[in-house]
């Protein structure tokens, strides 16, 4: 039995015309200390699966299951990074790991306020602890929602297209800081992420999951990234494994989007 | 263009070694005064241009008086009256005959009653408003059909409940503090974005928690718009309330100088109401601005 196990999930909403099943037939087996990508076109359920395992969504079908116990909502075992940051603005960084942190945890106030400390040193941003969220970059947010995830100490770790709204330079380092953070837990922590960016993926992950497109997507393909760790950026790309994995991915992803198929003639 | 006018590359290298500190000081300095200057600059052409209105104002207002021949009082006529009303603001000789400053303290003391009660009634309601479908369903219907009537209309069910015309007033300043705070504050809760909400759910917030570092700080810049709106509306509706229940106050004043004919009184009265009205505004976009934050 693996630490986090999806098993027949189906998702689906109501709707005025009838119900719309986001995903089914979802089976996924993942280890503890797994990196895990999710990866396919916008609107084919990432964030369905996502939201379930974080326990935002009840499924209409099948179950997810963590350590063997199944999941009913959200619960301290997992850490959420959404999308758009979503720290309070009116709390300062340290104020906004705080709460989480206080919500979450049964220890001493003393004890909470190292957890902040240490973490916010993590990610280097001990020094703009005092600053509200407003007056920090789009980067440095994302570093305060990592922050705050990794704070209350989550068996997993779900990261919602984490740095879509990021430049490629602020990308690759937030990157390379998830993985920091990663190895100083002793490569303990699961994390499950959902993106769109086949490099991004290849370069974190040691499974990709790619959805076929929706309504009622399911699992096209599980590729298995046997890569080996640590990556460096720049000597991964020259090895032929991973020329062969990018080029199935972008196979994977992109065949349906031949001219052909989006009706286009051309005339001369 | 003359040689000198073109910088070339040794030119830039000469004066940056001629930056000392001191000159990168003194060029900070400068930098300073022309923003504190253009400021300054800014804010006089505002003053000078509002000086202007005013004048207009005075001029319409002279020409409207030598029309009428005086019967309605010029600004010169009004504004020793004026004065002299301000030189001794506190006097009580008896209760027909009180200092402005008193007419207005008491006229602030009766807004700021009903307007607290009525504060402390709707945000909690507007609160539950926001939150909950059902109570918005149960209130709203309510709140729709009361708030387009004039608050005055509530001042004889006042005057039966509470025997006392000083109440009734109070009740009806009340009655209009109600309806801005209450719809802006159920406004505010009911419209906390997904993402906050989200944050409550993934970090398991309490209840409690969910309502001091989220549902408050979000709404309450809404909140304090609504009691901006509301006190507006109390301190207009305080005078009109006060010339039916007598007694007291700037609005009894307003009537009360209107029958001893003395309209210099009445357009006093006018601009003091202004002033003080304009200064609970600006009290509360000062607020408004303290409980701000950016996204």
């Amino acid at each position: 039995m693996s630490y986090l196990e999806i098993k027949n999930l189906e998702i689906s909403f109501p709707t005025p015309k009838g119900k719309y099943i986001a995903v089914r037939d979802i089976n996924l087996s993942i280890q503890k200390g797994e990196i895990i990508s999710i990866i396919g076109h916008s609107g084919c359920g990432k964030s369905t699966i996502m939201n379930a395992i974080g326990g935002m969504l009840t499924p209409t079908g099948g179950s997810v299951e963590l350590a063997s116990e199944k999941i009913k909502g959200p619960g301290p075992d997992r850490g959420i990074v959404f999308q758009n940051y979503s720290l309070l603005p009116w709390l300062t960084v340290e104020e906004n790991i705080f709460q989480a942190v206080d919500s979450v945890m049964n220890i001493s106030k003393k004890e909470k306020h190292e957890i902040v400390i240490q973490n916010l040193k993590m990610v280097n941003l001990f020094e703009h602890k005092d600053k509200l969220p407003g007056q920090l970059s789009g980067g440095m947010k994302q570093r305060v929602a990592i922050a705050r995830a990794f704070a209350i100490n989550p068996g997993v770790l779900l990261l919602d297209e984490p740095f879509g709204a990021l430049d490629a330079l602020t990308k690759g380092s937030m990157q390379l800081e998830v993985l920091k953070l990663w190895n100083l837990n002793n490569r303990e922590k699961t994390i499950v992420m959902i993106t769109h960016d086949i490099e991004e993926a290849l370069f974190l992950s040691d499974r990709i999951v790619v959805l076929n497109n929706g309504p009622a997507s399911t699992i096209r393909e599980i590729v298995e990234v046997n890569l080996p760790r640590p990556r460096n950026k720049i000597e991964i790309v020259k090895m032929p494994e991973y020329i062969a994995l990018r080029d199935r991915l972008l196979h994977l992803l992109t065949d349906k989007f031949s001219i052909e198929d989006m009706g286009m003639v051309y005339k001369s | 263009m003359s040689d000198k006018d073109t910088l070339t590359l040794s030119d830039i290298t000469g004066q940056a070694e001629v930056l000392t500190s001191e000159t990168i000081k003194d060029s900070v300095k400068s930098e300073k005064l022309k923003l504190i200057i253009s400021q300054f600059g800014t804010k006089l052409k505002s003053t000078v241009l509002a000086g202007i209105g005013v004048l207009i104002f005075i001029g319409f207002w002279s020409l409207l008086s030598s029309y009428t021949k005086d019967a309605l009082p010029g600004p010169l006529a009004t504004f020793t009256v004026l004065k002299e009303m301000l030189s001794d603001p506190f006097y009580d000789y008896g209760p027909n005959d009180k200092g402005i400053g008193l007419q207005l303290f008491n006229s602030i003391k009766t807004v700021l009653s009903g307007f607290l009660l009525g504060s402390l009634i709707a945000i909690p309601i507007g609160i539950l408003m926001g939150a909950s479908t059902i109570c918005k369903q149960i209130f709203y219907p309510i709140v729709q059909l009361l708030k387009p009537v004039s608050p005055l209309a509530w001042f004889p069910i006042g005057l039966v409940v509470f025997k006392d015309t000083g109440m009734a007033t109070i009740f009806i300043v009340f009655i209009t503090s109600l309806w801005s705070t209450l719809i802006n504050t159920s406004f505010g809760v009911a419209s906390i974005p997904q993402d906050h909400k989200n944050v409550a759910k993934a970090f398991g917030f309490s209840k409690m928690r969910y309502l001091t570092k989220i549902l408050i700080p979000y709404s309450l810049p809404h909140i304090i718009t609504g009691l901006r709106l509301s006190i507006s509306v109390a301190w207009l509706v305080i005078v009109a309330g006060e010339m039916l229940s007598g007694g007291a106050g700037i609005g009894f004043f307003v009537w009360d100088s209107w029958n001893a004919l003395s309209l210099e009184k009445v357009i006093s009265a006018i601009i003091i109401i202004g002033i003080v009205g304009l200064l609970f505004d600006k009290l509360f976009t000062f607020i408004e601005s303290k409980v701000a934050y950016k996204a």
